[in-house]
């Protein structure tokens, strides 16, 4: 029973990670219909960010996260309108732009290797406390923070696109950009919003990632592909189905390990989202927004 | 030749054909009208295997084929264009024709990986085919230029040849004179004759009435998924619902 | 004067197989150069062997490594415990793969583009893993696979430069077997299918059929490919097979220009030859690849045959406009 609350919120943890990953891939779909490999990194990215501000600087975490997301947004951002737009407007063929993202993310991985480090850096606790007890079994404060702090992106997500007029103008681009336009909708700006908004909520999941796995250059590849899994799960190009596949695949990956052996924590993973994509390709929710299946 | 019976599609709770019956007799040209939206592609969709009919029956050489992949309707016979011109646009116009063979050719992977010599007489067979195809509708001259390069209507003539150069028994031309310019249209009755000369049976659905009254044997209107009339040219044309129907189109 | 365009190509491909044969005389016999040389032969048939899957038939792999993964340890695995010589298992471990991707395309076959990506990228991970964490750890896991080197009934293939010649015979007869295929009626359904799937199964082509055949193919040229490295190296290691291994393989085609003889052949030279050159930098050998790439695909997204292709057309166009020009006045 011990361990199984360990893994039930070990699991969490780690799945409201490949939710907040898997969120970013469904908006960017949603708002421009392509796919993006650069999400892990810019993981990694922000976790060294985070890992910068808040250890070396020395500013109060909540600024440090804060900061982050701002820096993580602007890269976003400029990715979209810098090459994405660049390669959209030059009409080429899908698989450049995934080339491009994948060229990207190279450069950010090898890039933060150069600016930080290539070792595994730790990134400091939050808490004073190492481990508070939840129904008689030791936690680290850390994954409680992860869990909450990522579903309070959610919550603030949701708000934001259904009560926001930034947000409703972003979905309507979303769903049919020419009579978003003729709206009055800046539809390249909305989609390079959304593109820096996904990096944003990727950079925050590294830092709330940093404190359990410590901070690497090669920290958020594995977990960006993963998050496919997460993504299609939920049906690709649903936000709230984005999370639920997350946390899904977070428990299941989990359990794997602890009850089977964690050398096929990351096959599982993998075999999860082929069997949807053979399957159910539009995910639990059904998702119908995928034209492209 | 070819007999729909009461063929019904829905779309969720749409319905988008209703219980539409048609015959197709051989040797003649069909035509197939209505106002925009009435249903005719998406009845020539089904016809042609792209959808399967929610009720009803397709009958196509005395046998049932609703329901059959449209790659095999191909091969029992069928050919057809399309609405919007669907051509392999970077395929060059002897390569479009040569794809349109496809059902008529024997050669297998293993053959096409040696080239052995049955393939390559075939090939011969295929490039002599081409050629002929090629000066039926006049583009002898641009054989080696790229299909989406030509002229509107041009594409429409390879799309039609491409159709026919897999030797089918009835062809299917969804608005084969949209986009023609003047000369190309005055030249198509002509053409169509040329087409039933090669024993081909065509139906055809086309907004241009002075064609159809012109050179069809035998014309079914349809409105909102329902079949309004049917009957020779003159009758259609002077029946009060497809009258209403077209006026009412226009409002 | 088709005739004259046929044997002017035949004419240049004799020429790049002379050119080729002499590049170890050039290379000085340098037992490395050589090395670098054999590796871009086994690339070159990667590349063209994902070539006819993406470039003819439209279909994406971005998981590739793969069946670069089952041709090497496939043939590693059926010569080590079955016993069958090298060069025997090669070709089996090249058929076997040609099954499996086959039977990964017959539920791939309806996904477009960007899901097809994703399941190929499964795919190719599952296929990591599996190699990572083997029953009875038969591949070695970690600790990497040993196998002999290739010898052909008895004739060891023990250097470079004899590996180097063989690797050239193996790209001729694969590179002819390509060409083959892609002008017949197989080659006409991939690039109907590539282009208009919907009229291509209106023209009577089994899309499913033949996209599960490219993916066969396909799978086939690979894995031989990677068996070759095998036989070449000896060795084997999992994370040869990581993603990047499968980019690799769709950067050569791309850089090259798909659907083409010449492009892969020129991509998986020119990519090796960069990455090669980029060691120096040891670091940041990533980042300048990375950036290079970005600014090739942001600059050409045609790749090097595709810029050569507008460039002459740009020329042709250019006389002919002169030549108008002349007979106005």
């Amino acid at each position: 029973m011990k361990m199984f609350i360990q893994l039930v919120i070990m699991g969490l943890a780690l799945g409201s990670i490949y939710s907040l990953i898997a969120m970013g891939y469904s908006l960017i779909y949603k708002a421009s219909g392509l796919m993006t490999f650069v999400q892990g990194d810019i993981l990694t990215i922000g976790a060294f960010l985070g890992l910068t501000f808040y250890r070396f600087l020395k500013l109060p975490y909540i600024v440090s996260v804060l900061l982050t997301m701002a820096v993580a947004f602007v890269i976003g951002f400029l990715l979209e309108k810098g090459v994405i737009r660049k390669l959209l407007n030059k009409n080429v063929m899908a698989i450049y732009i995934v080339l491009a993202t994948i060229a990207v993310s190279y450069i950010f991985q090898n890039g933060a290797q150069a600016i930080w480090s290539s070792k595994v850096e730790y990134f400091p606790t939050v808490f004073k406390t190492d481990s508070i007890s939840i129904l008689g079994v030791g936690v680290q404060p850390e994954s409680l923070l992860c869990v909450g702090a990522s579903l309070l992106c959610m919550v603030l997500l949701h708000i934001f696109m259904t009560k926001t007029r930034v947000g409703t103008s972003m979905r309507a681009a979303a769903m049919d950009p020419m009579a978003a336009e003729s709206c009055g909708i800046n539809v390249s700006m909305n989609t390079g919003i959304t593109w820096g908004l996904s990096a944003g909520i990727a950079a925050v999941a590294g830092i709330f990632i940093g404190p359990m796995y410590g901070v690497y250059v090669t920290l958020g590849a594995k977990i960006g592909t993963k998050g496919f899994a997460g993504a299609v799960m939920g049906g690709y190009g649903n936000m709230y189905g984005a999370m639920v596949g997350g946390l899904i695949l977070g428990l299941v990956e989990t359990f794997v390990a602890g009850y089977i052996s964690s050398d096929f924590k990351n096959m599982f993973a993998y075999i999860i989202l082929i069997v949807f994509l053979f399957v159910k390709p539009t995910g639990i929710f059904n998702e119908q927004a995928i034209q492209d299946v | 030749m070819l007999k729909t019976d009461g063929v019904t599609i829905r779309f969720g709770g749409l319905v988008a054909v209703n219980k539409v019956s048609i015959h197709v007799r051989k040797g003649q040209i069909t035509g197939l009208i209505g106002p925009n939206g009435a249903g005719k592609t998406t009845f020539f969709n089904c016809i042609s295997g792209v959808y399967k009919p929610s009720e009803g029956h397709v009958i196509f050489d005395g046998k049932n084929v609703e329901g059959l992949r449209p790659h095999k309707i191909n091969e029992i016979g069928m050919a057809r264009t399309y609405q919007v011109i669907n051509l392999f646009r970077k395929m060059t116009v002897q390569e479009n024709i040569m794809v349109g063979m496809h059902t008529r050719l024997k050669s297998n992977f293993w053959s096409d990986m040696l080239h052995l010599p049955n393939q390559r007489k075939e090939e011969k067979f295929v490039r002599e085919e081409t050629e002929k195809w090629m000066e039926f509708v006049g583009l002898q001259d641009m054989a080696n230029q790229q299909a989406g390069s030509l002229s509107y209507g041009k594409q429409r003539l390879l799309e039609i040849v491409r159709g026919l150069a897999s030797d089918p028994k009835l062809i299917l031309l969804d608005e084969p004179v949209a986009g023609m310019n003047s000369k190309e249209k005055e030249e198509f009755d002509a053409l169509l004759r040329r087409i039933l000369d090669l024993d081909v049976t065509i139906l055809m659905i086309e907004h241009d009435m002075k064609l159809v009254m012109g050179v069809c044997d035998y014309v079914y209107c349809l409105e909102h998924g329902t079949l309004l009339a049917e009957g020779v040219p003159e009758v259609v044309q002077n029946h009060p619902d497809v009258i209403a129907a077209y006026l009412g189109g226009d409002e | 004067m088709k005739n004259n365009l046929k044997s002017m190509k035949l004419i240049k491909c004799l020429i790049a197989v002379v050119i080729a044969l002499l590049v170890p005389a050039a290379l000085g016999g340098s037992s490395y150069l050589c090395l670098i040389a054999s590796f871009v032969t086994i690339y070159i048939i990667g590349a063209s062997g994902l070539d006819v899957l993406f470039g003819y038939s439209g279909q994406i792999s971005m998981g590739h490594a793969a069946f670069y993964a089952i041709g090497g340890y496939g043939a590693g695995l059926m010569s080590k415990y079955l016993g069958i010589p090298l060069f025997i298992s090669m070709f089996l471990a090249a058929a076997i793969a040609a099954v499996i991707g086959a039977l990964l395309a017959f539920p791939a076959s309806k996904l477009k583009f960007h899901f097809l990506s994703l399941a190929t990228i499964a795919f190719g991970e599952i296929v990591y893993q599996m190699a990572c964490h083997s029953p009875n750890k038969i591949t070695g896991d970690f600790n990497g696979f040993f196998s002999s080197k290739l010898s052909i009934f008895g004739l060891k293939l023990d250097t470079n430069i004899k590996f180097y010649f063989f690797g050239v015979a193996c790209v001729v007869v694969f590179l002819l077997v390509k060409q083959m295929i892609v002008k017949s009626r197989t080659g006409r359904a991939f690039v109907a299918i590539r282009e208009n799937t919907q009229a291509a199964e209106g023209m009577g082509v089994n899309v499913r059929k033949y996209k599960i055949i490219a993916f066969a193919i396909s799978a086939f040229f690979v894995a031989f490919a990677g068996s070759m490295y095998l036989g070449l190296v000896g060795y084997l290691h999992p994370d040869m097979y990581l993603q990047k291994q499968s980019v690799l393989f769709v950067t050569m085609m791309l850089f090259g220009g798909s659907a083409s003889l010449a492009g892969p052949v020129i991509g998986a030279i020119s990519i090796e030859i960069i990455l090669e050159g980029l060691r120096t930098f040891e670091e940041y050998q990533m980042l300048i690849y990375g950036i290079l790439l970005l600014v090739v695909i942001v600059a050409m997204p045609g790749g090097i045959v595709g810029a050569a292709r507008d460039i002459k057309a740009g020329f042709l166009r250019r006389k002919a406009k002169k030549q108008a020009g002349k007979e106005v006045q």
